[in-house]
């Protein structure tokens, strides 16, 4: 027992670090802070389809999107408060996830990951075109932002969140039964698990905080525009930040976050020009070399629990 | 007597393109009874097996289970009307341990579920190796593993895709017994077999299958001597 007391006082520490560090920490530490929150949540989310069903998410920025516009527009043109648009967010990216899973969860493969990198295309294409609702390709641009600490809160509760129902998603039959998607649809389906029910709960999961965090999102950037929320390289990041970590463990988003943002703006403050470059080999070389990611191989090599 | 089977298979056609892979295809099971299904490679019988669990939807014919239909359902429905099956090809969850592979598939309470996969764990000798990653088992224990996934869910109706294939003689033997202790607890079981040792000791009537159509159907004893069988397997 003694490990796992050990685990839960470093984890009851670190918690206690990141409550008190918007007091003693620069603004710069507090705003990084916020977008490695940003990240572990984003990527915690894409674990909940893609590691755990093993259907890859090409698309999952769309929900971040829908979601920073929802926000955008719930603070500007409702004159809701941040917290509240932000949370609102989650409903329509729900929506669409609804919408388009319910179909696209039946193709299998790399025509399921092709559908929804489509589907992040057509919803950018028309939150520009429906130019005066959404200020087109120029975008809405929100009240300027005064402290940036409560963000930082509602960031890190929303990452705090991913986490914590990843790990109740685990240690329940829930999540085994997600797993066995990934392993074996067909022999989970014949063994009588309805796949195609838990595909869509596991993907509107994953959609919700997207959206939440999108909504929170445009409040920090005071700013949305289909560019700045709908980039394929946002997907790309949370794929290869959740598969550093360690696909469908509890942690692995969180430590994939974590260790690429500090990575990532270690080499882009010292290397501008060449640092995509140093990041794309280091995503080679993950992928080649521990495609379980780090959680993923010393899980199987200390035959750790699941719940890590 | 149609409604004294378990498991009723009328007519069923399944055509791939220009391939008529079962072709008017009728065969009755009744309860607590082993039954064979054999035939060359080819003939239909993982086919049939795929028609009635739902994998792949037959085009002609009725299935019933218990007196209801069940062609048309998704093999979910199928296997929660109490049909299990296992597959020729072993597909356990190779990333699941031996025990989370048993735990997945059941719709009881966790505490008894398992009890339940302990004890068919310990009955296949399999629980010194229940943490281990299913994946990382040798291909007989994963296939005496798939097999006790089937009975994690309890099934009135079995079907065995090749059970034997793979497995040394100890275990066989103790597989055998084991298929046969299910047919006393009332199971039916079906099970496609190429080794004729284990269909002539095991089964009480045969269905032979080729190119898609059943040519002949019996007691084990005088399948052997059919010559519309003998030719099916030899040639003319």
């Amino acid at each position: 027992m003694s490990p796992m007391v050990g685990a839960l006082s470093l984890l009851l520490v670190i918690l206690a670090g990141l409550a008190v560090l918007p007091f003693f920490g620069s603004g710069y530490v507090v705003s990084f802070s916020i977008q490695v929150f940003m990240w572990m949540a984003l990527a915690g989310s894409w674990n909940l389809i893609s590691g755990f069903t093993g259907y890859v998410s090409f698309g999952h920025v769309a929900f971040f999107g829908v979601g920073a516009y929802t926000g955008a527009l719930l603070i500007t043109k409702a004159g809701w408060h941040w917290l509240l648009a932000g949370l609102a967010g989650s409903l329509p990216a729900a929506a669409l996830a609804l919408v388009i899973g319910y179909p696209c969860l039946r193709l299998k493969g790399p025509y399921f990951a092709i559908a929804m990198l489509g589907l992040n295309e057509v919803v950018r294409a028309l939150v520009s075109y429906f130019e005066g609702f959404t200020g087109g390709g120029s975008g809405v641009s929100l009240p300027p932002i005064l402290s940036i600490v409560p963000v930082y809160y509602a960031m890190g509760a929303v990452a705090m969140a991913v986490t914590l129902l990843t790990y109740r998603i685990i240690t329940c039959q829930f999540g085994l039964r997600l797993l066995s998607i990934r392993e074996d649809e067909m022999a989970a389906e014949v063994m009588g698990i309805n796949t195609a029910r838990l595909k869509l709960y596991a993907f509107l999961l994953s959609a919700v905080f997207p959206g939440i965090v999108g909504g929170f999102y445009a409040w920090y950037a005071s700013h949305v525009e289909p560019l700045s929320v709908f980039p394929l390289l946002t997907t790309i990041t949370m794929i290869i930040m959740c598969l550093f970590g360690g696909k469908g463990t509890v942690f692995g988003p969180v430590l994939g976050a974590g260790l690429l943002s500090v990575f990532q703006e270690l080499v882009w403050a010292r290397f501008l020009f060449v640092h995509q470059a140093i990041f794309g080999a280091l995503i080679v070389g993950v992928v080649l070399l521990m495609p379980r990611g780090i959680l993923g191989v010393l899980q199987e090599r200390y035959r750790l629990p699941r719940t890590i | 007597m149609p409604d004294a089977s378990i498991l009723d298979i009328r007519d069923v056609t399944k055509r791939f393109g220009g391939v008529t892979a079962v072709n008017r295809c009728s065969l009755a099971l009744t309860p607590g009874k082993i039954y064979g299904l054999i035939g060359p490679n080819g003939s239909g019988k993982t086919t049939l097996f795929n028609c009635v669990t739902g994998i792949e939807p037959r085009d002609e014919g009725e299935i019933r289970f218990k007196g209801e239909r069940i062609d048309g359902l998704k093999p979910h429905q199928v296997a929660r009307r109490g049909i299990g099956r296992t597959f020729q090809i072993i597909r356990v969850f190779p990333e699941l341990t031996a025990l989370e592979n048993l735990l997945v598939v059941t719709r009881e309470p966790f505490e008894t579920a398992r009890r339940k996969a302990q004890e068919l764990l310990k009955f296949v000798t399999l629980e010194r190796l229940q943490h281990e990653y299913a994946g990382n088992l040798s291909y007989g224990q994963q296939k005496l593993l798939e097999f006790i996934r089937v009975l994690m869910t309890d099934p009135e109706l079995i079907l065995l895709d090749e059970p034997a294939a793979g497995v040394n003689r100890t275990l066989l033997n103790e597989l055998l017994a084991a298929i046969a202790r299910l047919r006393d607890q009332g199971k039916t079981i079906l099970i496609v077999e190429h080794d004729m040792k284990v269909v002539m000791g095991l089964c009480e009537a045969v269905f032979v299958l080729d190119y898609g159509e059943k040519i002949a159907e019996g007691p084990p004893g005088v399948i052997q001597t059919d010559e519309r069988v003998i030719e099916a397997y030899f040639g003319r």
